[in-house]
């Protein structure tokens, strides 16, 4: 088994209604759960939109992640699986592309060599 | 520790209950500033509960929005921050937010609109259903909700205060009766019983405005009795004939046979005539001991009142049951212009059909059903009945 990070973009949209919001949730929660029963899955992180930015040399601090909506990193979350295209096949059935998101999935280094 | 799962309609009831709540604290004319809290509160439990519930998803809303009407109400009224927290915490306590429902839905009846308009606004911003559930209500287009809420929106700003505004209660107790059956037979969802259960807190705290409550409320519980039987363990809808009365709920029925008892003095509304018929329902012992003759009369009273083409509908089941099948389908035959869109309509007439022995008709219609079908489980039990036909 190899470890790969989810890494999510977008998906977060203002103008849904009460229902399509609590209807979108639960379809996170039962992907999520479904993971955890597998034994895949080890505890997403959701993040605010807000947050800072140091940068360079002179450790510059600016405001925000800044990224365009669709590209903001929204969350992350680590995965077990044998393969990349297995990891892919198990981002498919994210709830994420209802919403114009994407999932960014990446091997992680293995450390043992 | 995450709660196991959410409650059905969770956000929908938060949405409802919050908007109320921060627009009578801010007042109306702060409308889209509310609209926006309540918004970003139910978009922060979005996000943040994608990997795990919080042990409590109703507080976690609550506090969401508590911190954000803080901050605005500190702003607006130029208040310092432990007085504008004090105000929050009061205006959000549960038996405030109640309070504040039922005075948003008295001053949204504002007498230059609509009814219709009336009851749009209390099912949009007291009971939090999108223009799609509420177009699904009222049979209607969205736009045309869009329009009245735009329209209402614009009302709403424009009074100072929320005032119960005069002659409001018919349309307040339409929009319940909306709320109820949007609970009852939903359009994306078979079954909300939390909208239910809504609609009968919501009108057992108006009793005091005249006897017709209590015949709502009385309508409320004999439907509310049956509503654990509507479902099959499939989630597939399961006929009148073939419910399990046992299982009817006998506490609510008694309940509603009190608030029909003191619904008698005054005038005879048409809630009067749906909780008669509801009641005859609820304490037949089964279908075929049902007394059809009674609720036939009660369906003719109730369609002089009313002539809409659902109870029109309604009357030609009775009828169906009464006189026979075929007398039903003739009548209910004549409908299919005015209720093309509607699925019941034509399960209805396939199953007149059926016991009328026409089996080719019955199977256009039931096919004719399955294309309007409006949840899986509508469709399922359309396609049983079919299939059943078939065999």
């Amino acid at each position: 088994m190899a470890k790969f990070m989810f890494v999510f973009r977008g998906g977060r949209m203002g103008q849904l209604s009460p229902s399509e919001m609590q209807a979108q949730t639960e379809r996170w929660r039962d992907w999520s759960r479904k993971l955890i029963a597998e034994k895949r899955h080890f505890g997403g992180q959701p993040l605010e939109n807000s947050g800072k930015t140091v940068r360079g040399s002179d450790r510059l601090v600016t405001d925000g992640p800044y990224a365009e909506s669709k590209d903001l990193v929204t969350g992350a979350m680590l995965i077990e699986a044998a393969s990349l295209d297995e990891a892919v096949t198990i981002a498919m059935e994210c709830p994420i592309y209802r919403y114009d998101g994407a999932v960014e999935v990446r091997p992680v280094i293995d450390f043992e060599i | 520790m995450e709660a196991e799962q959410l409650v059905a309609d969770l956000f929908r009831q938060e949405y409802g209950r919050l908007l109320a709540a921060l627009t009578r604290l801010l007042g109306p004319q702060q409308l889209s500033l509310a609209e926006d809290v309540v918004q970003d509160a139910l978009i922060a439990a979005m996000d943040a509960w994608r990997f795990e519930l919080p042990r409590d998803p109703r507080a976690w809303i609550l506090a969401a929005a508590k911190r954000r009407a803080i901050d605005h109400l500190r702003r607006i009224k130029r208040l310092g921050a432990l007085q504008a927290q004090l105000e929050v915490e009061h205006a959000l306590a549960p038996a405030e937010q109640l309070a504040s429902q039922l005075a948003l839905m008295f001053a949204v009846c504002d007498e230059r609109l609509s009814p219709a308009t009336h009851t749009t606004l209390i099912l949009h911003f007291v009971s939090g259903l999108s223009s799609a559930e509420i177009a699904q209500a009222f049979l209607v287009d969205v736009a045309t909700i869009e329009r009245r809420l735009h329209r209402g929106r614009a009302r709403l700003r424009a009074l100072g205060e929320l005032q119960h505004a005069p002659g409001a209660l018919p349309s307040v107790l339409q929009a319940l009766y909306l709320l109820f059956n949007e609970g009852y037979h939903g359009s994306d969802h078979p079954l909300r019983p939390l909208l239910c259960e809504e609609a009968l807190a919501l009108v057992e705290r108006v009793l005091d405005h005249g006897p017709e409550v209590h015949a709502l409320a009385a309508l409320f519980c004999f439907h509310a009795a049956r509503l654990s039987t509507r479902l099959d363990e499939q989630g597939v809808f399961v006929p009148l004939a073939e419910q399990d009365r046992g299982r009817w709920d006998r506490a609510l029925v008694e309940r509603g046979v009190w608030h029909l008892g003191q619904s008698t003095h005054g005038e005879l509304t048409r809630w009067h005539l749906e909780a008669g018929i509801a009641f005859e329902h609820a304490c037949a012992p089964s279908l075929q001991e049902t007394n059809w003759e009674r609720i036939v009369e009660l369906y003719d009273a109730l369609y002089a009142e009313l002539p809409s083409a659902v109870i029109a509908l309604n009357r030609a089941l009775a009828i169906g049951e009464l006189r026979g099948a075929a007398a039903g389908l003739a009548l209910a035959r004549g409908l299919d212009k005015e209720l093309a869109g509607y699925p019941f309509l034509f399960g209805a007439l396939a199953d007149l059909a059926r016991r009328a022995s026409r089996l080719e008709e019955a199977r256009g219609f039931y096919e004719r059903a399955l294309t309007l079908a409006r949840s899986p489980a509508e469709r399922t039990s359309f396609e049983r009945r079919l299939a059943a036909l078939l065999s």
